[in-house]
């Protein structure tokens, strides 16, 4: 039996043997084949995943999972010569919304965001889709938000993707209306500006500076933006930070601008237009420069409610031009230059030398008034000066060349920019060839004669005329005006502008003196004893500068007021241009604010600036709240019951 | 008795690579659905299943045999099972839901036609299968796979791929051999653009998702587009725990089962791959080892067609998720979280080591 089975085994065994030789050996190898043949394609699939696409994938795996917003750069303070920030910047929460992250969920979150925000969901809607078109990555639904509002976002922004919340910095004018024109205001980047600039690192969220110090110094100010990379998730929600460059600071400004003085310069010309511009005659720094009417510079980051914007852009006053900078008529103030060419040129040699004064000036078949119609008798330089008298500059005119007249203009700085901004105007200084080359006439001696009392094609800007007697207080230095004194970078250097002087004017002593006297005599016994202040020697000239209405419907418009003048206790200490547009006369309006001006400046009255201050923080004033009855409802009510 | 002891010890010694890569798969798939799992439960489930079939293995393995099961007994297992895959043909459902577990009896297809038909074959083994016991084994396989086409395509036309090439290795005649393929051929050239049209939407999407991934990156080719992002952005060494992107920021879907290679490729890179084909591929490779030194042809049958599933299952899973292949939904075993496809790898996987071990018993 045993050894029946052992055969069979056997048997089987001997045939499994031969089955096996023949062919399993074979098919097993083919098996193995097939084996390392599927590794090995697998393998070199995956190795040309992961190693040869790897930059690809990585490339969209980033540009998935991760989203880059920049960190805005803080830009740099203003900060006047007494060490006062006019522009800074101030933290701010915005709420942003990622276009991709919140896509097709934009209904759900918004609405969301409306109730946490209390705001009405269609407008809410309809700001996103409007601000979803002028943005790339994200939208920017609101900025400022309250400290409650960001609690209220902050634990929910797991239901809210794509939704996040930013600390920035948002520029911020403490002193407002007072510094519009000089530091002038940021906006958004446009079209055109960010073509330009953004391969100087601008991105199409970035704020650019518009006007004044922000345009003008934008490269100094703007500092370096910085560059966040969050993760998001499938869903659109916003988590970790994977990567962060910090924004670099821009550097500050420091002006030569005295802050009271600007301040004061504002408060002068409250409620009125024209603009003050005051320099030092020693170096040509800008000591304050102010235009009115003038607009908040914050409203251009808050926004402007409908009906200021219309008010503002359609006000006759045009309060966005900065009028320091701005040509006009100059008037009388502009009898000097007629004088000085009178002396070079010789036509004047003795300030005695008179000429009688009917009020009236014949030339030609034309009459020409003086601005006293019952005439000043006879006058000599320094009372024709002191007087304004027409008639004395008439005569000068009919015996002066035009051209002479113009290029001394042009020697005193007339008729180009005195800053180089670019809202500046370069003023006009008429000549012969001017007249020839625009008008295609030739010059009436007529003309002469209207120039010289500062009338007809003249034309300079406030800030023109201050250079213009700088010159004269200082003895022939012509500095060009400056702004920025020191440019301090973030880290601690410094860059110090060295007053400019574009030329020294040869001008007579005995000349110089003459002029200076005249000067003097106008605020001692002339057209602007309103401008005198006790124990300060004042020197200036009025103008009334006569504005030829262009519609002959409209009815007389007034003239510009213009006092030129500097002052100091022994040697001038400060120069300044009052320019009241369309105030009626240079010594009745524009001396008297000279006078306060130099008040505040030779510290003889306070400036206004406390009162600013209080107004500002909102304190009540303590007489308000300390006299009077005491208006408590409950206390008198108990009294009553009591009675 | 003592001599059987000592058997076992040697058995246990021959097969010590193959018993290490096995434990060593089990640690990583382990470590790995750990650092994917949202929740502590979760990888503990998946850790309870891989226990459980642990168990399952080592107690079968060394109480049992697999050649003194009955053909009577895996007829009946495989009646029962074409019955439960009519009834849920039925109800259309591709899940069998016992309430406190849900099971994919299709999973099961697998093992029981394996042993049925190595048994079968077996009794008389030989160079070709003839014709008449073909048909038998087709007809055998038809049905099953016939039962799962309208709920799982991938899968019945996955197990079709991998019974056709076992068959094809034990041994075809070439007549019919040819016969089927020019078959296949024509069938391919014929029907596939009549089935193209009937086919519904989403299969022609996976299709379109496939072909152009990038394009159809929002719709179709979500899936792929995701899973060759995560596999590219891991590069040579990954990216590490808890780092990659895809993995944790949700751009993954099906993270823990059918695309867990994608992360595990995000994670661990080139490196971590190699590592895992090498292991895996070890696997099959002792699986064919087996086949070859093992004496009888139960056994050979036996142990050569768990590896071709095994082998199948990987090319499937790994080309599907790196776009070699049309994305199906077909698990990675070990790495892929699941009760049905854990349990039935160490089902195979105690087939192919009982084949193994039970050589030694022969002395």
């Amino acid at each position: 039996m045993k050894n029946r089975a052992f055969v069979i085994q056997d048997l089987s065994k001997v045939k499994q043997k031969i089955l096996k030789s023949e062919f399993w050996e074979k098919r097993v190898f083919w098996a193995k084949i097939l084996l390392f043949f599927i590794l090995a394609v697998l393998w070199g699939r995956f190795f040309y995943l992961q190693v040869i696409k790897h930059s690809y994938y990585v490339k969209k795996a980033k540009s998935r999972s991760v989203v880059t917003y920049t960190i805005k750069a803080p830009r740099g303070n203003i900060i006047t010569a007494d060490g006062v920030v006019v522009a800074t910047n101030q933290a701010v929460f915005n709420l942003y919304i990622d276009v991709e992250g919140v896509k097709d969920k934009e209904d759900e979150v918004l609405y969301k965001l409306s109730k946490l925000l209390e705001e009405d969901f269609g407008i809410l809607k309809e700001r996103f889709y409007l601000l979803k078109k002028t943005s790339i990555s994200r939208v920017l639904l609101k900025s400022d938000l309250r400290w409650d509002e960001v609690a209220k976002i902050m634990v929910r922004l797991y239901y809210l993707p794509g939704v996040s919340v930013e600390v920035e910095s948002e520029r911020y004018y403490p002193y407002g209306e007072a510094y519009f024109h000089l530091i002038g205001y940021v906006s958004k980047i446009n079209r055109e500006e960010y073509l330009k600039l953004k391969d100087k690192g601008y991105s199409v969220e970035d704020l650019i500076g518009k006007q004044g110090l922000e345009k003008v110094f934008e490269e100094e100010l703007k500092g370096k933006n910085g560059y966040v990379e969050i993760e998001r998730d499938a869903y659109g929600r916003l988590g970790r930070v994977i990567a962060r460059t910090e924004p670099i600071a821009g550097n500050d400004l420091i002006l030569t601008v005295d802050h009271n003085l600007q301040l004061t310069a504002y408060e002068l010309l409250k409620g009125r237009g024209g603009a003050i511009v005051a320099l030092s005659p020693s170096d040509g720094g800008i000591l304050a420069m102010v235009s009115a009417p003038s607009v908040d510079p914050q409203k251009f980051i808050i926004g402007f409610t409908k009906e200021e914007w219309q008010a503002i852009s359609s006000a006759k006053e045009s309060p966005f031009l900065n009028k320091a900078l701005r040509a006009y008529p100059p008037g009388s103030t502009y009898k000097v230059i007629t004088a000085l060419t009178a002396l070079r040129k010789g036509v004047i040699t003795n300030p005695s030398q008179s000429v009688f004064c009917p009020g009236y000036f014949n030339f030609g078949t034309r009459t020409f008034k003086c601005w006293e119609h019952r005439g000043h008798g006879t006058v000599g330089l320094i009372k024709a000066i002191a007087v304004s008298c027409d008639v004395y500059f008439y005569t000068l005119g009919t015996k002066l060349e035009v051209d002479d007249i113009a290029s001394v203009s042009k020697e005193f700085g007339l008729g180009q920019k005195a800053l180089g901004w670019p809202e500046e105007d370069a003023g006009l200084v008429p000549d012969r060839a001017w007249k020839r080359k625009r008008l295609k006439q030739d010059w009436f001696p007529g003309e002469t004669v209207v120039l010289s009392i500062g009338q007809g094609y003249i034309l300079t800007s406030p800030l023109q005329l201050a250079k213009l007697y700088m010159v004269i207080a200082n003895g022939g230095y012509l500095y060009r005006p400056y702004i920025v004194k020191t440019i301090q970078k973030v880290d601690g250097t410094k860059i110090e502008f060295q007053p400019v002087l574009e030329r020294k004017i040869e001008i007579n002593s005995q000349h110089l003196e003459w002029i200076r006297q005249s000067l003097i005599e106008v605020v001692r016994s002339g057209t602007a004893k309103s401008a005198a202040v006790p124990g300060i020697i004042v020197a200036g000239k009025t103008g009334t500068a006569q504005v030829v209405s262009l519609s002959a419907k409209k009815k007389h418009l007034e003239h510009h007021a213009w006092f030129v003048s500097y002052a100091g206790k022994e040697t001038p200490e400060i120069v300044s241009t009052i320019f009241v547009e369309h105030g009626g006369s240079g010594g009745g309006v524009a001396a008297p604010l000279a006078r306060e001006l130099y008040k505040v400046f030779f510290k003889i009255s306070a400036p206004p600036n406390q009162a600013l201050e209080e107004e500002r923080e909102e304190i009540p004033e303590v007489g308000e709240n300390f006299t009077g009855e005491i208006a408590n409802p409950l206390e008198e009510e108990n009294a009553g019951e009591r009675r | 008795m003592q001599v059987k002891e000592d058997n076992y010890k040697e058995a246990i010694k021959r097969n010590l690579k193959g018993f290490l890569v096995v434990f060593a798969l089990f640690a990583l798939g382990n470590i790995h659905q750990f650092f994917i799992a949202e929740s502590l439960s979760f990888f503990i489930k998946n850790l309870l299943w891989h226990v459980l079939g642990f168990s399952i293995f080592f107690f079968l393995l060394f109480f049992t045999d697999y050649k003194k099961v009955s053909f009577r007994a895996l007829w009946y297992a495989y009646w029962i099972l074409n019955f439960v895959l009519f009834i849920m043909l039925i109800f259309h459902k591709r899940w069998l839901n016992l309430g406190f577990l849900s099971l994919q009896p299709s999973e099961f297809v697998k093992f029981i036609l394996l042993w049925l038909i190595s048994l079968y074959l077996s009794r008389e083994p030989s160079e070709v299968i003839p014709p008449k016991k073909l048909l038998k084994i087709f007809g055998l396989i038809a049905l099953p796979l016939i039962l799962i086409m309208p709920t799982d395509l991938d899968y019945a036309f996955i197990m079709g791929v991998m019974f056709f090439s076992w068959l094809l290795f034990i041994g075809v005649p070439k007549r019919i051999f040819i016969l089927l393929f020019s078959g296949v051929l024509l069938f391919s050239f014929v029907f596939v653009p009549i089935a193209w049209q009937k086919l519904k939407p989403h299969q022609k999407g996976r299709i379109y998702g496939y072909l152009e991934p990038e394009k159809y990156a929002k719709t179709w080719g979500y899936q792929l587009n995701q899973s060759l992002i995560a596999i590219g952005s891991g590069g040579l060494t990954g990216q590490k725990f808890y780092k990659g992107w895809s993995t944790r920021l949700g751009y993954l879907p099906t993270k823990h089962t059918d695309l867990a290679f994608a992360v595990w490729a995000e994670t661990w890179g080139l490196l971590g791959v190699s590592v895992f084909l090498a292991l895996y591929g070890y696997l099959i490779y002792f699986g064919i080892c087996v086949s070859q030194t093992t004496k009888d042809w139960f056994g050979k049958y036996l142990s050569l067609g768990v590896s071709l599933i095994l082998l199948w299952q990987l090319f499937f899973n790994l080309g599907g998720c790196s776009g070699l292949l049309p994305m199906t939904s077909i698990p990675l075993p070990f790495l892929s979280y699941g009760g049905s496809i854990t349990i039935l790898v160490y089902i195979l996987l105690y087939l192919l080591f009982n084949v193994a071990i039970k050589k030694y018993f022969f002395k």
